[in-house]
Formats: structure tokens, sequence, C-alpha cells
């Protein structure tokens, strides 16, 4: 950037088309000596601002001359000259302490007035030349399309004037508009039309038939069997026991318990209300970590911030894998948390369960996480050291729970990552500790806020936890399953205990912080599910029963779940790392 | 020549013709007396940030007449004028080498038949000017007149494709343009 110089061209070496070099010499030196900042780099304003004093000739109508010229450089231009030729160039320099002779670079005489030249000047091309129009000679310079008015600025389409053509990197800029207040949408007065749709009798069945609508309008006869794509209704004899005995089914079902806020809400039943349940919260198909007491059993995520301490029956979650799982354990109904867990990090987890640590939103956290924060902040650091020492036990449970509480504890606070992160981090113990640690490090919850929990989670995993998020989110899969709960995925194939599966021993050496491809199983040594299930397993909740010692698998791709193994539905599965 | 000094006032909108027969109309921005260099824009009113308008450095005695259509304000602020010399340069330099480019794909010295079957050939190939032959893909020459037979070099099979091109081509050149050689 010039500094203090004018500059109104780069100052030009040599001659120049037999222009005498000594003018444009001139031209610079002149600048040079003169200290007006009239042409400024961006930081200065036009004329005057500082000193009135002009270009060495003391008009203000020479500042403005000189500021449109300025900003002609780099243009293409036409330059029309006395005899009637133009000659179209890009605009180098201008004689600004005399009579403004114009430099061109690239120049070309595009129409040639002169008499000897009125042929076609295209017939003959000539090589683009830097051409020297003398002062004399100029007639008119034209440029096309000059921001008088300054360019755009860098940032481009995040500026007001587009506000017509709003793209996404600029709608997603951090400055953009503010939030606006959502209203829920009502149907227009005398808008009944749109019922239209709903239309359902007593029974449930809509009063409108496609099929014969179809025939009726169009003629055209339907093939279609319903018997095809579902399962025929036997409707014999025992279709009464039948129906009564799937109602009963669904009932229960249905009227089961649950931590789940989504599942709350359809059920009618009412979870208390956390801290800012937002909408967004509410009614996001995001997987959030929920609640602490939320911890299914293998989540063993401590990281998960939200639970300390609440589940770690089952797996040997990564710590960090938790912290994903917590996540998504929050949200999860806390059917599946540990209810029993007695570690006092898991109380305190409970306690803070309700309070929704989500990551994304940040905002639950604000209350609870200054409860948390004192409580876990403490706790944590028991925890931890529980912890550290539980791993090496390869107690399922024991390992299990301090992880998780730990994580659980952790994450509340960490939940703000930046906040939590560092309460945790102290608090988080050496790697040497847990040998489980360090795959637990990827961050979990990547799939959600890599910077929140994960970093948080991360960190107490200590050592090796990197506090990168990337590898976690794959293992969030994971870690969903756990901190999942029961709402992890119905829809999850069941975990089944097979007794033959492998056993699994974490080695000692821990893992180098990068774990790769989060879905990495993380297998808490040891301990396998099948004990320490909560009561409230869920489908779906399967862990692999294989890890009795070895984790089973270690999945750096993201794609291979154990068999038997849930695959993580959606980003909150934690990866358990080897 | 009409010298128009006192009429020359910032912000007027005035209609003129040039002593070269062109006539336009445009938005005084300045004018300086001593150098006589009537700076005008298209368009009326202050250009915002980025706003594109034509712009016109006109030397005042080449004027034969005008008209004052308007007045207006400033339509330059004199305390937003900035200079951002860094983007300045940077734009010139990138227009500098998109002109080398440019002219790089003119031959010089060669005729307007000779360089439509040059941009017609660097749609699909790599063409550079050597003096006045085509060099395709760096192998294949192509002499005047650019006939079929004056395809010479390269592979056998670039050859035959450079042909076939050239024939294509002026088929379709001259269908369209039949005065075209």
């Amino acid at each position: 950037m010039m500094s203090h110089q004018q500059h109104m061209a780069p100052p030009s070496r040599g001659s120049v088309n037999g222009f005498p070099h000594r003018k444009l010499e001139k031209e610079s030196s002149g600048r040079h000596d003169n200290k007006t900042n009239l042409v400024r780099s961006s930081s200065g304003g036009l004329s005057g601002a500082e000193n009135g004093i002009i270009l060495g000739h003391g008009s203000h109508s020479r500042d403005r001359l000189i500021y449109v010229l300025t900003q002609l450089i780099g243009h293409h231009v036409d330059v029309h000259v006395k005899n009637g030729s133009i000659i179209s160039g890009i605009f180098h320099a201008t004689n600004s302490d005399k009579d403004f002779g114009v430099v061109l670079k690239m120049a070309q005489v595009i129409k040639d007035g002169s008499p000897k030249g009125q042929r076609y000047a295209a017939d003959i091309i000539k090589k683009p030349e830097t051409m020297i129009l003398p002062a004399r000679e100029l007639v008119q310079v034209f440029a096309k399309d000059v921001a008088l008015g300054g360019d755009e600025l860098p940032k481009g389409p995040g500026h007001d004037k587009r506000k017509d053509l709003l793209i996404d990197s600029a709608i997603s800029r951090p400055h953009y508009l503010e939030e606006r207040e959502l209203e829920r949408w009502a149907p227009d007065e005398g808008d009944s039309e749109c019922i239209e749709l709903e239309k359902y009798d007593r029974k449930g069945n809509r009063s409108w038939d496609q099929f014969e609508t179809n025939a009726a309008l169009f003629g055209v006869k339907s093939t279609f069997n319903e018997e095809i794509y579902t399962t025929k209704l036997e409707r014999g004899p025992h279709m009464r026991e039948l129906e009564k005995h799937a109602s009963r089914i669904a009932r229960e079902i249905e009227g089961e318990d649950t931590k789940d806020i989504h599942l709350a809400e359809e059920r009618g039943l009412f979870l208390g209300d956390d801290l800012d349940h937002d909408e967004e919260i509410k009614y996001s198909a995001v997987r959030r970590d929920t609640d602490n007491s939320k911890y299914k059993s293998f989540t063993n995520v401590p990281s998960s911030t939200h639970h300390v301490g609440s589940f770690n029956r089952t797996v040997n979650i990564d710590p960090k894998d938790s912290l994903a799982c917590s996540s998504t354990m929050g949200e999860e109904s806390s059917s599946y948390t540990f209810d029993n867990t007695d570690s006092s990090a898991i109380t305190q987890a409970r306690n803070v369960s309700q309070p929704k640590f989500d990551d994304p939103s940040n905002k639950p956290f604000s209350v609870g996480e200054n409860r948390l924060d004192k409580k876990l902040s403490k706790d944590n650091n028991e925890n931890l050291d529980n912890r550290k020492l539980q791993p090496e036990n390869n107690q399922l449970s024991a390992g299990v729970r301090p992880l998780i509480s730990e994580g659980l504890d952790g994450p509340p606070s960490s939940s703000q990552p930046s906040s939590s992160g560092q309460g945790f981090k102290s608090p988080e113990t050496p790697d040497s500790t847990i040998s489980v640690k360090p795959s637990v490090m990827e961050p979990m919850t990547s799939s959600r806020r890599p910077g929140s929990s994960t970093s948080s989670t991360s960190e107490r995993i200590a050592a090796n936890s990197v506090a990168s998020t990337p590898g976690l989110s794959p293992s969030s899969s994971i870690g969903s399953l756990t901190s999942e709960k029961s709402t992890l995925n119905p829809n999850a194939k069941e975990f089944k205990l097979n007794p033959n599966a492998k056993s699994f021993t974490p080695s000692v050496s821990l893992r180098p912080p990068n774990p790769p491809a989060s879905d990495a199983s993380y297998y808490y040594p040891n301990n396998m599910p099948a004990a320490p299930l909560g009561p409230g397993l869920p489908v779906g909740m399967t862990f692999p029963p294989a890890y009795g010692g070895q984790p089973v698998m270690y999945n750096p791709q993201p794609g291979t779940p154990p068999q038997g193994y849930m695959h993580p539905a959606g980003p909150q599965v934690r990866k358990l790392y080897l | 020549m009409e010298a128009g000094g006192e009429e020359f006032a910032i912000g007027v909108v005035i209609s003129a013709k040039t002593t070269l027969g062109e006539e336009f109309e445009g938005q005084i921005v300045a004018f300086d007396r001593p150098s006589k260099l009537l700076v005008i824009h298209e368009g009326v009113g202050r250009a915002e940030r980025g706003e594109r308008r034509n712009v016109r450095v006109l030397k005042a005695n080449y004027i034969r007449e005008f008209s004052v259509v308007s007045k207006g304000d400033d339509p330059l602020d004199p305390a937003g004028c900035m200079l951002d010399l860094d983007a300045i340069y940077a734009r010139e330099e990138a227009a500098l080498r998109q002109a080398e480019i440019d002219a790089e794909r003119i031959g010089v010295g060669v005729t307007p038949e000779a360089q439509s079957i040059f941009d017609a050939l660097s749609k699909t190939l790599p063409v550079q000017w050597d003096k006045t032959d085509i060099v395709v893909m760096k192998e294949v020459r192509v002499r005047s007149p650019y006939m079929p037979e004056n395809v010479s070099g390269g592979t056998a099979a670039a050859n035959e494709r450079v042909k076939k091109v050239i024939d294509f081509e002026r088929k379709r050149l001259h269908a369209r343009v039949p005065g075209l050689s």
C-alpha cells in the first residue's frame, strides 16, 4: 500500500515511446515533493481533508479531476484525439502536474481518423502497445462502468445494496439481519378449502377415495392392491384378540415415560420446563445432547455435556463420545438414563439433567450451566480422578461412570464451549489416566457443534483429547446411540447380545490423539452392556455384546458399524474408539 | 469553442455536442479551468459505492454547443472520495494480464478470415499464432490460406482432426457469411 505518497500512477522508468522521460519523472518527483495528501490510500479522503493544498496548483477543481482520473487507472478507455482517431487501451497514467497527457497500455488504434488511415483499421491488426497521448492531441477520454463512488467493499454481496439478491453466503454471514419473530401460521379467513385434505370421519378414515375420484374424473381404473404393500389383515376369529393385543402394546409404548422432549410432547407428557427451550430445540430434527440423566447405558461419553454421570452403563464410550452422546442424551427420555447411578456425579447430573445442554443453542446452559458449573467443577475434579482410575480397571460400571460423569458434569459447563471447556480442562486428567481416553478424544459431538461439547469433552479427556472436533462427528453417531437413550433410534436394529462375539480388552497404550473417523467404536473395556443396561434400554440401543474387553471394532471409516450395533442414525452416535 | 466557464458548475446536467460530431448528456462532476478539462458522468445523482457510471473527460474547447438540462447536487461526496490505491493497481494488473491473453489470440497481420478460423478452432482446440500460421496443439501447423490442404505436421490422428475441424469451420463460416472468402 502506498503510504503517503500521492501516486497517480506507478512511476514509469525509461522513456516511453519517445515521450520525454523527464516529464514523467517530473510527474512523480513533483508528487514526491508535494506533501499534499490529495490522493491517499483508502484511509484518506480527497483533498483538503488534511491540508488544503492541492497538487501544486491550489485548485479544488483540480482535486476532483485528479480523483476521477485516478479512479480510471486500470480501466479500459477510449481516447479520442484531435484528428478523429480513437485509441483504445488501459488507462495507465496521466501527467497531473502539467496538462494531463495520457499514457495508455495495451493500446490500439481502433478508429483511424487520419486521411491515410481511412480504410477499415481492423484490416491490419497490430499488436497492442503502450501509447502516450500528449495533451494537445487530447479531445476526450471515455471510460465505461467506472465506480466514482468507490468500489464495492471486498465483502461484496453482504452489502445492503444487494438486499434483493440474498445468496446463501450472505445470509449465513454472522452479521446478517437479526432474527425475526416467528409467528404461528394461521389460515386466512375464508380459506376453508385447505381443510379439504384433512377431512376425516370419526374413525379416522378419509372420506375421500383417491381411486374413486380418479376413476370418476378420468376413467382410470386403478390396479392398486393394498395388500401388496402391507400385511394382509386376517379378519378372522382371532381378530379381536390380536387387535387388543396390538393396542395394548401400542398403549404401553406410547405411554412410556420419556425424557425426550419430542416424544414427551407427542405423548402429552410434561417434562418440566427447561431453560429456554426455544423453538429450535423443541422442534428441530437435530439431535441434541439432552439431560445427563438420559445416559443410555452405552454412552459413556463423558464428554457429553449434559449428563454427568448418568449413564455409563453401557458402553465404554469415549468421554468424547459421551459428549456427543450427551448432546443427544439430553433430549432423550430419561428412561434409559442411568437412574441408578450412584456416583455423585450422576446425581448431580440428574439434577442438572433438566436443563438442556444443547450445544447448539447454548441457551439452556445459561441457567443450568451456572448450577452445574459449580457443582460439577468440583465434582468433575473428583470424578475425573475417579474416572481416571476406573478405566484402567476396565470396569465398565466404574470406568464408565466416572467417565461419563466426567463427561456429563463437565459438559454442562462445556456446553458453553468456551467456558465449560475451560473449566473442564483443569480437572481434566492427564492422558495417562484413562486408557480409553485417547479414543474419546475425538470430539464426539461432532455432529452438532463441534466446538461446544466436544471441545469440552475432549479437553476432559485430556491427553489425547484432541480438541478437534472433526473426529467426533462420525463418532457422534455412536454416541448418539448411547446418549440418544431410548429415543436414539427406535427403528434401529435391536441389540442382541452375542455371546460369541469377540471380547475386547482395551490396550493400555493410549491412542493417538486423533482417532480417525468418528465411526470407530469405542468400547469400554470389560463392561459390556448386558449387565448395566438400564431398565428402559430402548430397542435399538444395542450395544454390541462382544465387548467384554477388547472393543470389537474399530472403525476408522464412517461406515461399518459392528454387527448388532445399532448404527447411529444421527449425528449423535458416539463413536467408539479402539 | 465554448469556454463556458461560468456555466460549467458542478452538478449541472448538460446536453452537448462536440466538434467531432459526438453527442452526449451527463452531469458535471468537475471542471478544471486551467486545463479546460470537464468531467462528466452519465446518469444523475451521486453514485453509490460500487455503482458504475460511464465517465467522460472532455476538453471543453471541443464542445461545439451545449445546453443546461437541469441543476443538481454535487455528484461527488467530498468527504467520501477515497482512493484505494492497492485496489486500483491490482485492477490495472489484472486488466493488463487479461489484455495480454486476449492479444495472444489475435494474429498480427492476418486477414479477418484467418482470425475467424483461428477463433473457431480455439473453441475446441488449443491454438496459438506463429506469425501468420496457426499452430494447433503445438504440433499441427496451418498455413495461409488455411485450407485443409495447408494442414501439416503432428500425428496422423491430430492432423486428420485438424483438417476436419478446418473443413467444418470453413463450411460453417461460409454458410453464415457467404462473402467470406
